[in-house]
């Protein structure tokens, strides 16, 4: 029951930060791209660069989850 | 299931060699057939298959050149980077054949932390190596800029940057796949589609940011400024 609760939380919590990271990140992105569309490339490529760092602290609590669904 | 290797079909030496290792090598001999007949007579004028690799590896350059300022530097290991890309499109994409979560040789290699553990690996090499052909024994002055105080955390950055590549790639397609399966248990119908219709988007969102990843660590690596 407590690691399935943990397990739960891990990720939902994770999930939470992470999507509000990516909110702001990728909506700064878009005005910037609607600001500047000749530099849309760029702002692509480090759009992509952010989620990828923004995406791992979610995927860690998704592997803590993992190893605990295991524990069980 | 997540961190053994079990069911191995034969042991080559030390090494036991199971379903993830066999998909592997096909993977590799795809991609090395489509590279042979390529460039087996090439033409002033491409044409065909000839045109596309050509298209690739100009594009490819081009990229790299953009994201990692030095030209030398891209070209030299544009090639690296885009083997990864290649190779991780190809694996991630061999788990979205027809029923591929049901048969035990289908799994794609890449969720299976042992495979991008050895990427990662890879990049960790590609990126001191850099370092060290690009600025001599200079490069180690970079772990302990601005201050020695620092040196603790620039060695922890070193360790987390193959930490999070590894993870990142496993969890995502691991995750992924774990989805997929769960959905073909509760609803075996149609619903899963949609699910697989977004992890071919996924698989190539991930092997984007694994490459460019290494682009940009190894563009640290080898930048001016330390």
């Amino acid at each position: 029951m407590g690691i399935a609760l943990g397990a739960g939380l891990a990720v939902s919590i994770a999930g939470l930060g992470g999507g509000v990271g990516m909110g702001v990140a990728g909506g700064k992105a878009i005005e910037a791209i609607a600001r500047q569309p000749e530099v849309g490339g760029d702002v692509r490529t480090l759009m992509f660069i952010t989620f990828a760092f923004i995406e791992t602290l979610t995927i860690y609590g998704l592997l803590i989850a993992f190893m605990l669904v295991g524990k069980m | 299931m997540i961190f053994g290797l079990e069911g191995a079909y034969f042991n080559l030496g030390p090494i036991p060699v199971d379903h993830l290792v066999v998909t592997q090598w096909v993977i590799v001999a795809i991609i090395g057939l489509l590279a042979f007949f390529a460039t087996r007579d090439m033409q002033v004028c491409p044409k065909g298959l000839q045109n596309a690799f050509e298209w690739i590896v100009v594009w490819t350059n081009d990229f790299f050149t953009s994201l990692m300022d030095k030209e030398h530097i891209a070209k030299k290991y544009a090639p690296l980077l885009s083997t990864f890309f290649l190779f991780i499109l190809c694996s991630n994409y061999s788990g979205l054949i027809p029923g591929a979560e049901h048969i035990n040789g289908f799994q794609p290699p890449t969720s299976n932390w042992n495979v991008t553990v050895a990427l990662a690996l890879i990049t960790v090499l590609a990126v001191q190596s850099a370092g060290f052909a690009e600025h001599g024994f200079h490069y180690l002055g970079h772990f302990v800029s601005p201050n020695p105080l620092m040196l603790p955390l620039n060695l922890l950055e070193e360790i987390t940057h193959p930490l999070s590549l590894t993870v990142r790639l496993f969890g995502n397609i691991f995750g992924e796949e774990m989805i997929i399966a769960y959905m073909l248990f509760l609803v075996p119908f149609l619903i899963p589609s949609a699910l697989m219709a977004l992890s071919v988007l996924l698989g190539a969102i991930q092997a984007i940011v694994f490459t460019i990843l290494s682009a940009s660590y190894i563009a640290a690596a080898t930048g001016e400024g330390h």
